[in-house]
């Protein structure tokens, strides 16, 4: 810990002790001449941005060579351009389409009163083809602020982590909408593939009233390739050393001046059987999805327009050697895991828009979706569907001028739960749960920009539970550019979200341990608070970017899932004391040589929950965490490389004795070393890249407790703490035409 | 096996020197910052070109080449072929109906 305190205060004499000034400069206009007043200037995948002053002039400092910087405002297109040197940049946005986009809730990216005031980070497609695989849950392999680790030693699924709390927490939304939540919280990532993603946003801490009462401990918002801007085709194909193929394939098409329309097609398979531990279970799943968008989009000077479909089928089949697609679960003489899932979903959105006033418009936004998931583990099976109907509507506009600006509107959620859980065995919970969650709210946001130095955001929402009660969600941002190289922020927020126990929990039903529910559960509610420094310096003539956040979530209620109280259960009831989560991320960017750029950061959770009536370190939560990723890329990224390495500090285990009065709550698990790395050779054409991940081949020893005994009383694959799968190559292949 | 590294340096010192960097300066139809990155991405993936370099102010791109590799015509071709008039060489019009709105005629 000491260490970590040296590190702050260097940390701090360097923030405050920089005076260099490489910087960019110049000015934004329209394609009609007028300057842009407030237009967000950002380098592209970090946080250091500004906005254009009354003349539509900006500065930005710790700029260097090389790296994208886009150009965005309320209204218009982006535009990103690669700094070749340090110049004056004349910006013309042409006006357009995009503006469905900022009138409608995003997390981010283009939208000005949006972006600012959250330490937010954008990740970019650039940025994203950093790492090859697969789908959303790896997609924060080169970022620092999100973790992601493994579940359980079966279903092979991914969870994300951010201010070390479970990604459940994180309102992860498509384009503005929520997308993963409900039944698909624990398996969702999964279902979005990579090559459909144009770039992700990720943002810390609360988020915009506007996007609901759910994001509790951040935001991560994506956006999918577009139908009007993208290339006319994209084909990718990827291998891997496990067998997984994947294939790719994008189209948008431009069917008149108005009218365009994209399609996105994904299919995965894998079929081998893999058990590199020989535990005669199979360390992934098998797997294969099926996954199609088809969208339309219409826009003209006052309309935009979009509606679209999606239909998705993923089907997983694990557990012991044999077991297999069409393989009865509770008929099976070999331990069988299995998770169906489909879902079928119709979104759009319209914007209505004020050429001649780019701050004012309506817009709406909605989604219907239904899904379903049949499963389980071993002599437990699940069942469950969810219908979702979603409608968030929006108007923006000022008060006298830009300085006052506000967003307001009302929003409609209605959501149907069905889950069937049965088990075989005895003292096991055995039941179907059933809830409709309808839920009216109304919202109302004020950004108050009186200068290009200051940001204050104000929201306030009410929500109407049919179930819970009134929901009152305030939300504050506020950013304060102190210098030219240093930005202060800060946020409070409230948030309110419920769980769904049973598909929350799935990766337990790959034990032994009866589930045991003491009492109906309640929503969860938390208060979140946060603030963070960010610092654009220069060392040695390069720039060198410095953040500094911390992040404190408390929890009114959660639910407790105990682990403590004997490996023989997991008992479930509404929080009785105090929950928390401190994080702390000091995170360093720098370019140690031309063409070569290194991100470093230190991450200190201290993430405490009441189980069995006394406060406990959360179980599976590294304490500390070290992450550093080198970037080689020359222009034009005709040669890629990269390299990413993280090293996870120890996590407390659930007590592993049957004994209550023989706990053993001194259980930690190691420290170790994750490595990836992958290179990409760019052409005309689209690129080739070969890669690995898990590199030093390390892995959990021993991830299943008796293996040998699957369905006696003290098989447990859900203590999980480390990787399951070792050493994988894979390679692949992208190929575009415009 | 000396023989043959002093041979392979010799080889190795003779491309190298052989190696004639010229640079040109040709006059585009470029108008904005994306009609840079979209030019100087494509002379970076042509054969024989070493650096490019777009003002957008005066329209004129510096490139810098291997002479041995490749000419001045080739160039131009490979900017007419992303949508652009390279001196006077016009520019491919399928390449240019391809491009965003604010890089085509009157987009500025």
């Amino acid at each position: 810990m000491h260490l970590n305190i040296y590190f702050i205060l260097i940390f701090l004499v360097i923030s405050m002790g920089g005076y260099s000034q490489h910087k960019i400069s110049g000015r934004v206009t329209s394609t009609s001449g007028e300057v842009l007043v407030g237009a967000t200037v950002q380098v592209a995948d970090t946080t250091n941005g500004t906005t254009t002053d009354v003349n539509g002039g900006f500065e930005l400092p710790g700029v260097s060579h090389g790296v994208s910087v886009v150009f965005s405002f309320v209204g218009y297109l982006n535009d990103t351009i690669e700094v070749s040197e340090q110049e004056k940049l004349e910006i013309v946005l042409a006006e357009a389409s995009e503006q469905l986009q900022t009138v409608t809730v995003r997390a981010g990216t283009s939208s000005i009163d949006e972006l600012q005031p959250i330490l937010n980070e954008l990740i970019t497609e650039k940025e994203l083809v950093r790492a090859a695989c697969c789908n959303l849950s790896e997609s924060f392999e080169t970022n620092a602020s999100v973790d992601v680790s493994m579940t359980d030693a079966v279903s092979g699924a991914k969870m994300i982590r951010m201010l070390g709390l479970d990604g459940r927490y994180v309102l992860i939304s498509r384009e503005g909408i929520p997308h993963i939540r409900g039944l698909n919280s624990r398996y969702g990532l999964t279902y979005v593939p990579g090559t459909w993603i144009q770039s992700i946003d990720v943002g810390k801490g609360a988020g915009s009233v506007l996007n609901g009462y759910e994001s509790m401990s951040g935001q991560i918002n994506m956006e999918f390739k577009k139908p009007e801007e993208s290339e006319t085709w994209y084909f990718n194909a990827y291998l891997n050393s496990f067998g997984r193929m994947e294939a790719n394939v994008n189209n948008a098409t431009k069917l008149s001046d108005k009218w365009s329309t994209g399609i996105l097609l994904h299919a995965n398979y894998l079929s081998t059987e893999i058990d590199e531990n020989e535990d005669g279970f199979m360390d992934l799943p098998k797997s294969r999805q099926f996954n199609i968008l088809n969208r339309y989009k219409y826009h003209s000077e006052r309309i935009v327009s979009q509606i679209g479909i999606q239909y998705m089928i993923d089907e997983n089949a694990g557990g012991q050697r044999g077991f297999d697609f069409g393989s009865d679960l509770l008929a099976s003489p070999v331990y069988g895991f299995k998770n169906n899932a489909r879902r079928f979903e119709i979104f759009g959105k319209t914007g209505l828009l004020y050429p001649e006033k780019p701050y004012k418009g309506w817009g709406f936004q909605y989604s219907m979706s239904y899904q379903e998931f049949e499963g389980g583990a071993g002599r437990r099976s699940y069942g469950a569907d969810e219908k979702t109907g979603y409608f968030n509507g929006i108007f923006q506009n000022i008060i006298g001028d830009t300085r006052h600006q506000y967003k307001t509107g009302m929003s409609y959620l209605i959501d149907g739960f069905d889950e069937t859980y049965y088990s075989e065995l005895t003292g096991d919970l055995d039941t179907t749960l059933t809830r409709t969650e309808s839920v009216p709210g109304i919202f109302y946001e004020y950004n108050f920009i009186p200068n290009e130095d200051f940001t204050l955001v104000a929201g306030y929402r009410l929500d109407f539970h049919n179930l819970y009660g009134l929901y009152n969600t305030p939300r504050l941002h506020v950013r304060w550019a102190m210098n030219n190289h240093m930005t202060i922020r800060v946020s409070a927020g409230k948030g309110y979200r419920t769980a769904n126990i049973l598909m929350e929990n799935s990766q337990f039903f790959a034990s032994n341990r009866r589930i045991i529910l003491t009492e109906s559960p309640k929503p969860e509610i938390s208060w979140n608070f946060g603030s963070s420094i960010t610092s654009h310096l220069h060392l040695f003539d390069k720039p060198l970017t410095l953040v500094l956040d911390y992040f404190y979530t408390d929890f009114l209620n959660q639910l407790i899932y105990d682990q403590d109280q004997g490996s023989d259960k997991l008992i479930i009831y509404n929080l009785q004391g105090s929950s928390f989560a401190h994080s702390l991320q000091v995170e360093a960017q720098y370019e140690l040589l031309k063409h070569l750029k290194m991100k470093a950061a230190y991450k200190y959770y201290d993430v405490q929950q009441t189980t069995n009536s006394a406060l406990r370190p959360l179980t599976f939560t590294p304490r500390d965490r070290y992450f550093l990723n080198l970037g080689y890329a020359t222009d034009f990224e005709k040669w890629q490389i990269d390299f990413t390495w993280s090293l996870n500090g120890p996590n407390r285990l659930p007590a592993m004795s049957m004994d209550p009065g023989n706990l053993q709550t001194n259980n930690t698990s190691p420290w170790y070393s994750m490595v990836s790395g992958q290179i990409s050779k760019g052409f005309r054409w689209g690129n080739i890249y070969i890669g690995g991940e898990n590199l030093l081949n390390f892995r959990q020893p021993n991830p299943i407790i008796s293996p040998d005994d699957p369905f006696g009383d003290s098989f447990d694959a859900s203590m999980v703490w480390g990787p399951i799968v070792g050493r994988m190559i894979y390679t692949g292949i992208r190929y575009k035409i415009k | 096996m000396k023989k043959f590294v002093v041979m392979f340096a010799l080889v190795t010192i003779a491309i190298v020197v052989k190696a004639q960097t010229e640079t040109i300066e040709i006059k585009t139809s470029a108008i904005c910052s994306m009609c840079k990155s979209t030019i100087e991405r494509a002379l970076a993936y042509e054969k024989g070109v070493e650096k490019s370099n777009l003002d957008v102010k005066t329209k004129v791109v510096t490139v810098q080449y291997d002479a041995n590799k490749t000419n001045p015509d080739k160039i131009r071709q490979c900017i007419a072929k992303a949508g652009y008039n390279a001196d006077d060489v016009k520019r491919e019009e399928k390449a240019y109906s391809k491009l965003a709105d604010c890089c085509k005629d009157g987009g500025h």
